[in-house]
């Protein structure tokens, strides 16, 4: 088990020394792992070379918005499916259910076209309006809330809430650790992703870390030094909250799998 | 003003009213942004339509026709299926075993499971562009130890063989984590007298996981097969980022392929939408072999 610990744990160690490494001694072959002389060179050299502040505004204020909204749109989804009675609920329940199946890979196409048609391509709002919500989401929430006793509401009710504050005030506190689970995967999905960023923006300006690290590899293979500064700057924020909130990353898996 | 005021607080107050106010967002939203852009899915690959929306005229079947002449896309569609067969057995493989190791809650063992779970968190793309450097022939580190060891270099990325399993390895080594932690679950879940039992009945520790392990968590098994073979039909930025679909197009799959057709020059968004229905009819139908198989299979073990 301490072998394969040594595996998994190598690429990042490596990474992080060679980071800090000069050019010769990344490309130095016989590779060596630690070099005679360190440098923050590489780290300061890839600020000038690819727009790394801008794309770290962007992730954060794609990833933050997305999980801000989608968390609480979710959530109140999530709470009219596992508690209340309406016409057509089942109806619903079954669209949700099939968006879940559907690849966003297969929709990419006129999801740009749409986006471009509104005038919100390269813009936050593009980048955030279609993942306001997710399926996954909201069966999360919703299978928080279906374990709930029903005297809870009741007792609100006869207290003179309406339905909205009772889920505000009573429901929305006492689902703080599913709301954590979920804002983690959420947050860990749009931090990282690739491909969508990838097709919403077309600036360098409105790039995120994945996408602006991917297309300066792609032409920039050569400068290996600040791709490298470059990849665990954009990897470090998710690594820090990992230390913090294990369990909740750990949860937000674990949930995934559950089945009802 | 004050009307629409009041007829929402009425919505608020009825439970069989607020319900609508309270879906009403995210229906919109995957209204929006997921069922209608999946039927312009279908309705495009009808359609000769460039990014630009200029000569746009109705083809019919023309597109679809185009797919399976394409040797290219043909391709594409193979070589997705290979990457799928290639990682999804291992990653389910491997994440498997390290669940049955590390079921029991040791540190050490909390401590593994921790770290295994480290490159989950990490993009697709840190990884690919780690590995790309780390398996370099000219550069690398473990090409280097190969050779010390007296074996040939392999060329990894740039070996048209080699490159997709490459692929495929590196996407097992990200990912087993996820799989690791959906079956270990599972297994914490199983009732520890079953084991006792069967202990007292003198089980082998490889009897107890064929004939209590396995059965209990084949739900959880199959929901991460399920899963596993959907996500890697759609495998796109490992291969985007570490070999851009290359050598030879030998790792170009079917989303490389429906992107670089439609997001770089000539931009044929038609095209690329028939791509995406044939690609969307395959996930389909693995999907719904896989899932009644495993509900046979499932009802088998009960």
């Amino acid at each position: 088990m301490t072998i394969i610990l040594v595996i998994i744990a190598f690429p990042f160690i490596w990474l992080v020394i060679s980071s800090f490494k000069y050019e010769k001694d990344i490309i130095s072959f016989p590779p060596k792992i630690l070099a005679d002389k360190y440098t923050f060179e590489n780290y300061i050299k890839v600020w000038s070379t690819i727009p790394l502040l801008d794309y770290i505004k962007n992730t954060v204020i794609f990833s933050g918005g997305v999980v801000l909204t989608s968390v609480f749109f979710d959530s109140l989804a999530g709470y009219a499916f596992a508690r209340m009675n309406f016409k057509g609920k089942s109806v619903f329940f079954y669209f949700v259910l099939l968006t879940m199946m559907i690849p966003f890979q297969v929709f990419m196409i006129p999801l740009f076209i749409e986006i471009n048609k509104l005038g919100l391509l390269d813009t936050y709002a593009g980048l955030i309006i279609p993942k306001m919500t997710s399926a996954f989401g909201i069966f999360m929430m919703r299978s928080f809330f279906v374990t709930l006793p029903k005297d809870l509401e009741e007792a609100a009710r006869v207290d003179g809430l309406n339905e909205f504050k009772i889920f505000l005030k009573i429901m929305l506190p006492l689902s703080k650790p599913t709301m954590l689970s979920l804002a983690i995967f959420t947050l860990m999905n749009s931090w990282n992703d690739l491909l969508y960023p990838l097709i919403l923006t077309s600036s360098s300006k409105m790039r995120t870390l994945p996408a602006g690290l991917a297309l300066f590899t792609g032409q920039n293979i050569s400068f290996y030094g600040p791709v490298m500064a470059g990849t665990v700057i954009s990897m470090l924020p998710l690594l820090i909250i990992y230390m913090f909130a294990q369990k909740y990353f750990v949860q937000s898996t674990a949930m995934s799998g559950m089945k009802e | 003003m004050k009307n629409y005021r009041t007829s929402l607080s009425t919505y608020w107050n009825k439970p069989s009213r607020a319900g609508y106010l309270f879906l009403a967002p995210s229906i919109l939203v995957l209204l929006f942004f997921t069922v209608i852009p999946l039927i312009g899915t279908f309705a495009l690959s009808f359609f000769k339509i460039n990014i630009f929306f200029t000569n746009t005229t109705f083809t019919g079947f023309d597109n679809f026709l185009r797919v399976f002449q394409d040797e290219r896309a043909v391709r594409s569609l193979i070589h997705t299926l290979y990457f799928t067969l290639l990682e999804t057995p291992a990653q389910i493989i491997v994440g498997l075993l390290f669940a049955v190791l590390l079921s029991k809650n040791t540190r050490f063992n909390r401590f593994c499971r921790s770290t295994f779970y480290i490159p989950v968190i990490c993009s697709l793309t840190s990884i690919a562009i780690i590995f790309s450097m780390l398996l370099d022939p000219n550069i690398g580190a473990i090409p280097y130890v190969l050779s010390q060891l007296g074996m040939p270099i392999p060329q990894f990325f740039r070996d048209p063989t080699l490159a997709m399993p490459t692929v495929a390895f590196m996407t097992v080594w990200k990912n087993f984590g996820v799989t690791m932690t959906i079956l270990l679950t599972s297994i914490q879940g199983i009732s520890p007298s079953l084991y006792e039992s069967a202990e007292m009945d003198g089980a082998t520790k490889k009897e107890q996981f064929f004939n209590i392990t396995l059965p209990q968590i084949v739900p959880s098994l199959g929901f991460c097969i399920l899963t596993n073979l959907i996500g890697s039909m759609q495998v796109f930025d490992q291969v985007y980022v570490a070999t851009g679909g290359g050598p030879q197009f030998k790792t170009e799959t079917a989303v490389q392929y429906i992107y670089s057709r439609g997001f770089s020059a000539p931009y044929e968004l038609g095209y690329a939408s028939s791509l995406s229905s044939v690609l969307f009819v395959l996930v389909a139908v693995i999907a719904i072999t896989a899932n009644v198989y495993m509900t046979r299979k499932e009802r088998q073990m009960k």
